[in-house]
């Protein structure tokens, strides 16, 4: 491709004023919709708003390995998916910087406990290899960036946690923290996940790049911003396809379900325990009644059903020992 | 080597131009349409039985003497049934109608709270058998024919071994029976290699009681995460200005989202006896008291599935031939997905025939 620097200075700013003004002017117009109506018409705006976004990054990824199209052009391809593979990581890297936060929040308590300071050492003893790693190879290396921290916080803190409540506030407290553990594997799940995620995005541009390469090849280039979208979408769906089918995208997207159910079970059952103190019904007292009402209404149809059928039979038990009937 | 991205910044203004305008133009008329404007169920029917939250629905007949036994349709619990009569071009059910059949349809409506304690015997000995029931009452004959569709397919094969003497004839159409089939990513998500560590159900419906329905969208919307929310609606930007593809788009949008929440424990079941162990096939599905034997299932069975179907793969069906007891078989295929079925105009113009000629064969 021939583009200078300068067209394509143009054609980014062009694109951010368009999707500027695009957003502003239609997400005025849905405000009138309603219902289905105004869901759709949001998901137009969004797919204005994506595709603008993605031309962007299309174009830029383009501009970018084009110029070294050449003899080198798989190392500057290489470089270029690299580039988009930290963008891709970007959501998980700033998720994981509040676990940090909270890691840190751990460390400089734990200063204070030298008994149980050691495997916060350790594991930043170990850091910086992982750090690295992370710059530069694929997102499992920022998981186990993100283990090393959680297995930490298990051996310290974590532990800490579990030691035996005391008290009039035990059971309550000993909730609360299983909650909390709850809550740190729903994270830690969703961690892995937006990884995950984002290593099948990167491929899946991967392989969006090399279409259009091979369309190139064909003499059948992309010639409109519509165009280029349903090659993405058909080229990526094929790749999350692909990826949804193999058994770890399938373990690590049931960590997440099943975490986040296990959560959402533990967060009922605090729930539970503060509502007790109130004058008002808890979610679990209204469904143990909703199974009473289920029974009996099972029972009262059952029942229903006998008398029917009893009923039935007794004009015909009646009628055989009439006169008539038996004459 | 030609570029691959031949777009120049005033071609591509241009572009973004036309599409703005009519994404506006399309936004404009959007504003307009009423959620009541969106409508649903075309066919005549009344209500001739209710239980609960469930409705049977006879469609009023449109020839003088419609076929001597009944068609009930038994459709799945996910999402509603109208999509059996979507729209006036688009009516399985007045296509069959048009024919002589008869048409029930249980509408399974929309799980509370408090039914969050249902089984599936509740909904296959319960509901449907009741439905059944009134629906030989009202004819006065012993067998009633079936259509189960999709996951009522699955019921319906259920229905039809346990009560024999209430069905002359089982239609299924893209039903799922063999649960441990690979092609079906919704197979794999729901546990069928990995168990509960791919889906922990028991966790699922402890969380949640009843499942919702968004939940149920999301998985399905999943499956084809660009073509579904991104791709669909960039086609959907050439049809804006045409209000009868607008308002077609719309009711299959309103289908698509109008999902029903699953009854707790009805979930749990089909997900762990049907989905994770493929106990249909096993002959161990356990329905009340009673063991489902397909084995059992002697009726004449036609089998409807679609070629390209990403929800219930082709082989899923298919697979039912090698379970079942019935000699009088027959397997039919369409070249759509599994929304085609209720929609492609080919389906609606040779399924309805297919199906009619089957069942009067079939003494209907």
């Amino acid at each position: 491709m021939q583009q200078t620097e300068q067209p394509q200075h143009n054609a980014d700013a062009l694109l951010d004023r368009w999707h500027e003004l695009a957003s502003e002017s239609l997400k005025a117009w849905t405000a009138e919709a309603e219902g289905v109506g105004k869901y759709v018409a949001e998901r137009l705006v969004a797919t204005q708003d994506e595709t603008l976004k993605f031309l962007k990054l299309s174009m830029n990824a383009w501009s970018a390995i084009a110029p070294n199209a050449g003899a080198d052009g798989q190392e500057h391809f290489g470089t270029q998916m690299e580039m988009l593979r930290q963008q891709f990581l970007q959501l998980p890297v700033t998720m994981d910087k509040v676990t940090k936060d909270l890691g840190e929040l751990w460390r400089l308590y734990l200063v204070e406990t030298q008994k149980i300071q050691q495997p916060w050492a350790e594991s930043f003893r170990q850091a910086p290899w992982h750090f690295g790693e992370t710059a530069s190879g694929p997102g499992t290396a920022l998981v186990q960036m993100g283990n090393l921290y959680w297995d930490a916080y298990e051996r310290t803190f974590g532990r800490l946690l579990e030691s035996p409540s005391l008290g009039h506030t035990r059971e309550l407290h000993e909730d609360l923290l299983k909650g909390f553990d709850a809550w740190l594997e729903y994270r830690r799940a969703s961690f892995e996940y937006q990884v995950e995620v984002a290593e099948i995005s990167t491929r899946a541009f991967e392989q969006f790049m090399r279409t259009l390469v091979a369309r190139a090849e064909r003499g059948e280039p992309v010639q409109g911003v519509r165009q280029l979208m349903f090659v993405w979408i058909e080229v990526v769906d094929d790749v999350f396809a692909e990826a949804f089918r193999s058994e770890k995208y399938i373990r690590i997207q049931g960590r997440l379900v099943n975490s986040a159910t296990a959560y959402r079970v533990r967060e009922r059952e605090l729930a539970d325990a503060f509502l007790k103190t109130t004058h008002i019904a808890s979610r679990s007292e209204l469904d143990e009644a909703y199974r009473n009402i289920y029974t009996l209404r099972k029972e009262v149809k059952e029942l229903k059903k006998m008398i029917q059928g009893a009923k039935a039979h007794a004009p015909a038990a009646a009628v055989s020992k009439s006169p008539e009937a038996t004459a | 080597m030609q570029s691959p991205l031949e777009m120049h910044p005033e071609d591509m203004v241009h572009e973004l131009v036309e599409l703005n305008r009519k994404v506006a133009k399309g936004i404009e008329n959007l504003s307009h349409i009423r959620n009541e404007d969106i409508r649903v169920g075309f066919s005549p029917k009344e209500e001739v039985y209710r239980e609960d939250n469930i409705a049977l629905y006879r469609y009023t007949p449109v020839v003088e003497k419609p076929f001597h036994v009944p068609l009930v349709i038994v459709y799945a619990l996910v999402n509603r049934p109208y999509m059996v009569d979507l729209q006036e071009n688009r009516s399985m059910v007045r296509n069959l109608l048009n024919l002589g059949i008869d048409v029930y349809l249980i509408d399974w409506g929309y799980p509370s709270r408090g039914d969050r304690w249902l089984t599936m015997d509740d909904y296959i000995n319960g509901y449907i058998n009741n439905c059944v029931d009134t629906v030989r009452q009202r004819h006065g004959v012993e067998k009633v024919n079936i259509l189960g569709i999709c996951q009522g397919g699955t019921f319906s094969l259920c229905y039809t071994t346990l009560h024999p003497d209430k069905v002359k004839n089982l239609v299924t159409m893209v039903t799922p029976v063999d649960f441990h089939v690979r092609e079906g990513l919704p197979n794999l998500w729901a546990g069928c290699e990995l168990g509960p560590q791919g889906m922990d159900v028991d966790s699922l419906v402890d969380a949640f009681g009843n499942i919702p329905g968004e939940f149920m969208n999301l998985g399905f919307l999943m499956l084809k995460p660009f073509q579904l929310g991104l791709g669909k609606y960039l086609e959907m930007i050439d049809i804006l200005d045409d209000e009868q593809k607008l308002e077609s788009f719309l009711r299959m949008e309103k289908w698509i989202f109008d999902s029903p929440d699953q009854a707790g424990e009805t979930y749990r079941q089909f997900m762990k006896d049907f989905y994770q162990e493929n106990k249909l096939i096993k002959g161990e599905v356990k329905i009340g008291s009673e063991t489902v034997d397909l084995r059992k299932l002697r009726v004449p069975v036609l089998n409807v599935y679609a070629e390209q179907d990403h929800l219930v793969p082709p082989e899923s069906s298919i697979a039912l031939k090698h379970y079942i007891g019935s000699t009088d078989y027959t397997l039919k295929s369409f070249p759509v997905g599994h929304i085609g079925m209720y929609v492609s105009s080919k389906v609606q113009r040779d399924l309805p025939p297919t199906l009619s000629q089957w069942l009067t064969a079939r003494g209907s």
